[in-house]
């Protein structure tokens, strides 16, 4: 990723004056992106399901086809079920922040380890009934089987269990990357390739002080010496 | 024993104008801020490296490529390390032609012009080596390695620019002293640029060569407009009027014989001089001068190990005891105090002596000695600080003697009274070949 001083500025400058270019509607349903995984399969979320619970029962949130968005258009909620799905689709991770997926009644192949690459938020996950849970009985507080689901429930942050002091290269610590996963992220501070930098250097206090302690000690300089010198 | 003038002669401190302490100073920084931002390379060292390499971390944790491996510009470490070796090598031995042609170019044109110029153009070049090709994440082996020639071509216009500047304000009297404080100017500048970039080192190591780079380049304007490169530009008499007022010369202590008082030669290199006859000496003759090749020979050695140590010091360090990158920077500062330390002295000793060999014989046999003993040192900061330090005052301070008093004296002997262009060709050539040696000694582990 690049970066550069004065990146920031940039990124915020624009994104300013994007919004004011867009026409922004009051009606959340027109402006509303659009998103693939929700309307990938037919259909919308299925009245009693949890994700219908899960949206009702919080405010500020709305349907949208198979999805649960809050107001700024991030998926909380996916509701793939009886979808007649092999995989969760190349969409899927569109749906990383959600906090509850109900992919039950698909008949799911292969291994699911990879496809909640991310899913931090991840927190009550139904999949069909011969499916395990991803990460197995350690990513998750509860497991549960029912007859045609299994309910993954909690995910457990597994940095705190895995007790290797040294899992991370030197500036990185250990972050949850999705269920029964971890990540190596710059640590507090540390910022850039291999998290060598901290901090941030002011470029506008140091060449104030430079060009001005230049400025003095030349014309002192040239008043005290070079004023009379002949011209070479 | 003879104690050099400066005790004898309470006048000789009023000979020296504010003018003199000026252009003492500004010549004695102008060569520390180059100095300094060759330092700042060796500095860096285990950064860059870290920076062109990806992650070699061998656990089952997943590692986000974009922050640990997305950079492969060499593959492992140790390859990172021999590239880094060939740079300082390419350095060096640009460094060594430039110092060359410098010798011999160098006094047909302003002085000021070029050292100025010189300063700010490696400034810049220094500033896209380090900044540039960073905040643009742009590397490439090819884009290193020419603008380290272009670098050390433009760095080798220092030194023989600010030791002629030195020659034309001072003359015979307290020259011992004088060029013995002022030779610690390279040391000062490793010092400065070990300070300034361990402060920075933490933001990344490309502001520690922005910083360097910038300071260098201010210090090029300032001298611009501030330097005066002889007496005669504001119309003060020059070294050669002042010292026909003498009646006792301050032989150079390489040449034995009795002299009568001869007329010195006048180092300022204006082009409508008509004071003095200007001859010139050639490369070859200068070459052939008594003593030009036996130092010469003797500093390529010497620079060969000064030079390891300055390339490789902060390297060796970190690696080897494992300590951080900043606090190493700041810990090889003392190999270059015991330099300081070692070349005032020494000097100051062989002035009183007369004589400067044995001085250097024996400087130079007690620093086998320790050198043995600072390759065996303790994994402690302070004994290692302490070894550093005399090591640094056994090859440092012959070396900063061969570079400044010597060849002063080699090109002032009797031999080739009259010529203003000995002093810098002679420089040119010590300092030169003391380069190529330097430059062997880097590839000879490979």
């Amino acid at each position: 990723m690049r970066s550069f001083p004065g990146q920031d500025l940039v990124q915020k400058f624009s994104g300013a004056l994007f919004w004011r270019l867009v026409p922004r509607g009051r009606n959340a349903s027109s402006s509303k992106p659009d998103i693939k995984i929700c309307i990938q399969c037919p259909g919308s979320v299925q009245n009693l399901s949890e994700v219908a619970l899960y949206c009702k029962q919080t405010s500020d949130l709305m349907l949208h086809a198979r999805c649960c968005l809050n107001r700024k258009g991030t998926i909380l909620g996916l509701d793939l079920q009886n979808c007649s799905l092999k995989d969760p689709g190349p969409y899927f991770p569109q749906a990383r922040t959600a906090i509850i997926i109900d992919l039950q009644a698909n008949s799911l192949q292969g291994d699911l380890a990879n496809t909640f690459r991310g899913f931090t938020q991840l927190q009550t996950l139904i999949l069909p009934q011969d499916v395990n849970c991803p990460g197995g009985i350690n990513a998750w507080k509860t497991i549960t089987s029912y007859i045609n689901n299994q309910t993954c429930q909690e995910q457990r942050n597994l940095c705190n269990s895995t007790g290797d002091p040294e899992m991370c290269p030197e500036n990185g610590s250990c972050a949850p990357d999705g269920p029964g996963r971890l990540q190596c992220v710059c640590a507090e501070g540390f910022h850039g390739y291999k998290c060598m930098r901290q901090g941030s250097f002011s470029l506008l206090m140091f060449f104030g002080i430079l060009g001005s302690t230049t400025l003095s000690i030349s014309t002192l300089l040239w008043g005290t010496q070079r004023r009379k010198a002949k011209a070479s | 024993m003879a104690w050099p003038n400066i005790f004898q002669r309470g006048a000789l401190l009023s000979q020296f104008s504010h003018h003199h302490v000026v252009v003492f100073l500004l010549t004695f920084f102008s060569y520390s801020l180059l100095h300094a931002s060759r330092k700042t390379f060796s500095n860096v060292k285990v950064s860059i490296s870290k920076q062109w390499t990806p992650s070699a971390f061998n656990k089952s944790i997943e590692l986000p490529v974009e922050i640990w491996s997305s950079n492969h510009l060499f593959p492992s470490a140790e390859e990172a390390t021999l590239f880094l070796g060939t740079l300082d090598t390419i350095f060096l031995f640009s460094y060594a032609v430039g110092l060359f042609i410098s010798g011999i170019v160098g006094d047909r044109l302003n002085l000021r012009w070029v050292l100025s110029f010189g300063m700010c153009s490696s400034a810049l070049v220094v500033f896209v080596f380090g900044t540039l090709t960073e905040w643009l994440h742009f590397y490439n082996k090819g884009l290193y390695c020419s603008l380290w020639i272009v670098n050390g071509l433009l760095q080798s216009t220092g030194w023989p620019c600010v030791v002629a500047v030195m020659g034309n304000w001072f003359g015979k009297a307290g020259r011992g002293v004088v060029f013995g404080l002022w030779s610690a100017c390279a040391s000062v500048g490793n010092i400065l640029g070990a300070c300034l970039a361990s402060s920075v080192l933490q933001y990344g190591y490309e502001y520690a060569f922005l910083v360097t780079a910038a300071v260098q380049f201010a210090g090029g304007i300032i001298i611009f407009f501030g330097l005066l490169v002889s007496p005669e530009e504001i119309g003060l008499p020059g070294i050669e009027a002042e010292e026909n007022f003498e009646d006792d010369s301050h032989r150079p202590l390489i040449s034995g014989a009795e002299n009568e008082d001869e007329a010195e030669p006048n180092y300022s290199i204006q082009e409508d001089k008509t004071i003095t006859q200007v001859k010139a000496i050639s490369f070859y003759q200068a070459c052939c001068l008594p003593g030009v090749i036996a130092y010469s020979l003797a500093y390529a050695c010497l620079k060969l190990v000064n030079y390891s140590f300055f390339f490789w010091l902060p390297f060796y360090l970190s690696n080897n005891f494992g300590w951080k990158e900043a606090e190493a920077d700041k810990l090889s500062i003392w190999y270059d105090v015991g330099g300081i330390i070692g070349g005032t002295l020494q000097g100051f000793i062989s002035d009183v002596l007369q004589k400067r060999a044995p001085v250097l014989a024996l400087s130079l046999l007690l620093a086998v000695g320790s050198l043995v003993g600072y390759s065996r040192s303790p994994n402690d900061k302070s004994i290692n600080a302490l070894l550093m330090a005399v090591t640094g005052f056994f090859i440092g301070g012959p070396s900063n003697m061969i570079s400044s008093a010597i060849s002063a004296d080699l090109g002032r002997q009797e031999l080739i009274q009259g010529s203003t262009e000995a002093l810098a060709t002679v420089t040119g050539i010590v300092d030169g070949t003391g380069s190529i040696g330097a430059a062997v000694g880097q590839i000879l582990p490979v």
